[in-house]
């Protein structure tokens, strides 16, 4: 069995979830980093105010030790509060009360005017940051010494809101995607709505609730509804035309049929009566099929190529009417195209022109041409077939256009071939009318609209 | 005239066989289209009827292959779709007429003599040659304006010889195109049914219509 395609809707809604996944995890990255490198930048910050704040109350004490002669900042002298100090130098060093106990273990020891940050953990694993500077003390006497005045303050609390805004923005990136989602899956419901309503339409004509297709389709399907429609409306023409031949045809055979058995029950052997209805039958079949057998449902048309249409019948006629070396002409304006089924052409030219050279004496013409107009995309076409015959007098052109439409009233013989070039231009809401020809005889002009 | 008909109904293949017989042809016989190029290559046809619908091999590539091989005698399609895509379809092929089905026997006897009548050059029904006049429609010949009563085999005898009227016609082709590829043959046949249709055709000797050029064959004088 073969995996059915996925609908439109979740092609759509996959495609987006998935550009939006990407998309918010990278806002959430840079968001993210943006708010490390400040949090990281302002850390340092404090590291440095808590160092100069230092340097600026220190002095040297009678051990030769360097030491803050107050503490301006608290938390300094409070054991465990998360900020601490030591100053080292080769005499000895001084630590803040704070960091009594606390393990803190800086290990840069930077030469004079140069910093240093480093990572560090405490004994009890709270990470810090701490800063090292690099200091040289001149004394009263002249004389200088050095010394690395540490900063470190615990990272934890820091960390800690880091966590909080990813939790934040994580689940904000979360609730967005999902709204956004949301608003598409509706978005897309109103754009694909008009799908729908083709579905529905559909299957109303399946069920033969409908015939059409209706009107007012957005620009995009307007052209499928419209092919669409064509394609319905041929079919149905065709069908009603095969309705129709059906039904003479039946309709038809039974008289031949019933005078046939009438004659063979009877015991008549006489076959030119049997002959003449089988005539009849014969006569009967081949009008009633020619009008139902052509195409011109608009599905299977691509333009074609009058001229070499032409050219190909004339060859085919030229072979048929040997005898009377007629001279068929044909004009056609260069690159003249026309969206028609290539068998409904043939026959359509074929018929007419086989009239024209049958009544012709020796010239036959065939003129053909587009047929433009604003309103359509594609031209029509216009065709003269023309011939030096005796031509069709007025009175007699309707009759001859209907013969054959009822096998019943059909002539012996010919002249199916004018009433089925008529129907053939009908299917494709053209027109067809006898007329006269300045070569004397009949002209016939068929024009078929553009579309 | 040698005639080939290509059909695949064996029913149609036997009637039309049957009546050609009847109207003076020697047939040759083929029931697909393999069988039937074959027989249009191999044997002396003057005029083959082929049906375009034929197992495997259709009539159109048949015909194909005969033009192919620069064989030049004319053609009739039997088609069965009446439409002018078949029928344009078979004339490019290379077939000269078509006959839709289903037909009278008539119809198709008239377009076989017309092709052959074309094909030797006429472009009227009445052959005219050496003083006699030849109908190919209602196959009745006249000398003078006097009916002459022939056999069928004298009249098809005549009928090639007026057909290809101007031109000498050798006993071999005579032998070949008058009779069908499996009869027994015998050139001095043709010299007795020559002999006899000139008495028929010119029982006082005056007009001597059929010359004989010793050792090439027989003659009619185109009027």
């Amino acid at each position: 069995m073969a995996r059915s395609t996925p609908s439109l809707k979740t092609r759509l809604l996959v495609t987006l979830a998935l550009l939006l996944l990407a998309a918010s995890g990278v806002a959430a990255w840079a968001l993210d980093s943006m708010y490390r490198d400040l949090g990281l930048r302002s850390r340092q910050d404090v590291l440095d105010a808590q160092v100069i704040a230092l340097i600026s109350s220190a002095d040297i004490d009678v051990e030769g030790r360097l030491v803050p002669e107050n503490l301006a900042e608290p938390r300094l002298a409070a054991p465990g509060s998360g900020l601490y100090a030591e100053i080292v130098s080769s005499r000895g060093s001084w630590r803040s009360p704070s960091a009594l106990g606390s393990g803190l273990n800086l290990a840069a020891a930077p030469v004079t005017g140069e910093r240093n940050f480093e990572y560090a953990k405490l004994a009890d694993g709270t990470r810090v940051m701490g800063l090292s500077l690099g200091i040289r003390w001149v004394l009263e006497d002249g004389s200088s010494r050095d010394f690395i005045i540490r900063a470190a303050e615990s990272l934890e609390p820091w960390y800690h809101e880091v966590a909080r805004v990813r939790a934040w923005l994580l689940s904000g990136s979360i609730v967005l995607g999902l709204l956004l989602l949301a608003g598409l899956a509706v978005a897309m419901r109103i754009a694909l709505k008009p799908l729908h309503q083709l579905e529905t339409e559909i299957a109303d004509i399946e069920a033969g609730r409908r015939d059409l297709l209706g009107s007012g389709w957005p620009r995009e399907l307007a052209g499928v509804t419209g092919n669409l429609n064509a394609l319905l409306n041929g079919e149905r023409k065709r069908l009603e035309r095969y309705r129709t031949t059906l039904g003479n045809l039946a309709h038809s055979l039974k008289t031949p049929l019933a005078a046939l058995r009438g004659l063979i029950e009877s015991g008549q052997t006489d076959r030119q009566s049997q002959a003449r209805q089988l005539d009849r039958m014969q006569e009967i079949v081949q009008h009633q099929l020619k009008r139902a057998v052509f195409g011109g449902t608009g599905a299977t048309m691509t333009d074609l190529p009058v001229q070499e249409a032409l050219e190909q019948l004339r060859g085919a006629l030229a072979k048929v009417y040997a005898d009377k070396s007629l001279r068929i002409s044909i004009a056609v304006a260069p690159g003249t195209a026309y969206p028609v089924d290539a068998a409904d052409f043939l026959e359509l030219t074929g018929n007419l022109m086989d009239n024209a050279c049958k009544y012709s004496k020796t010239e036959v013409a065939v003129r053909a041409m587009p047929w433009t107009s604003a309103d359509w995309r594609r031209p029509g076409l216009v065709l003269d077939i023309e011939d030096d015959g005796r031509g069709i007098p007025p009175s007699e052109r309707t009759r001859v256009l209907e013969r054959g439409v009822r096998a019943d009233e059909s002539v012996a013989g010919q002249g199916i071939g004018l009433s089925v070039a008529r129907d053939i231009a009908a299917a494709y809401s053209g027109t067809l009318e006898i007329g006269e020809s300045r070569l004397g005889g009949a002209r016939v002009s068929v024009r078929l609209p553009g579309r | 005239m040698r005639l080939l008909i290509v059909e695949d109904e064996p029913a149609l293949l036997e009637t039309l066989a049957q009546q050609f017989r009847t109207a003076g042809f020697a047939v040759d016989l083929a029931a697909d289209g393999v069988d039937g190029e074959f027989s249009g290559k191999e044997y002396p046809i003057d005029v083959a009827v082929v049906d375009l619908g034929l197992p495997g091999k259709s009539g159109l590539d048949a015909i194909r292959a005969w033009r192919k091989a620069d064989k030049s005698f004319p053609v009739l399609i039997l088609t069965a779709r009446d439409s002018w895509q078949e029928k344009v379809a078979g004339l490019d092929a290379g077939a000269d007429d078509y006959v839709t089905k289903p037909f009278r026997f008539e119809e198709v006897l008239a377009r076989v003599q017309a092709l052959l009548r074309r094909s030797g050059g006429w472009s009227q029904p009445l052959l005219k040659g050496g003083g006699v006049e030849l109908d190919t429609r209602s196959q009745e010949v006249r000398v003078a304006g006097i009916a002459i009563e022939l056999t069928a085999f004298e009249y098809r005898l005549l009928e090639y010889l007026m057909l290809r009227a101007g031109q000498v016609v050798s006993k071999a082709e005579l032998t070949e195109k008058l009779y069908e590829q499996d009869f027994e043959r015998d050139s001095n046949t043709i010299e007795v049914f020559v002999g006899r249709l000139r008495r028929k055709l010119d029982p006082d000797g005056e007009r001597q219509p059929i010359e004989t050029l010793r050792g090439r064959g027989y003659r009619i004088a185109r009027d």
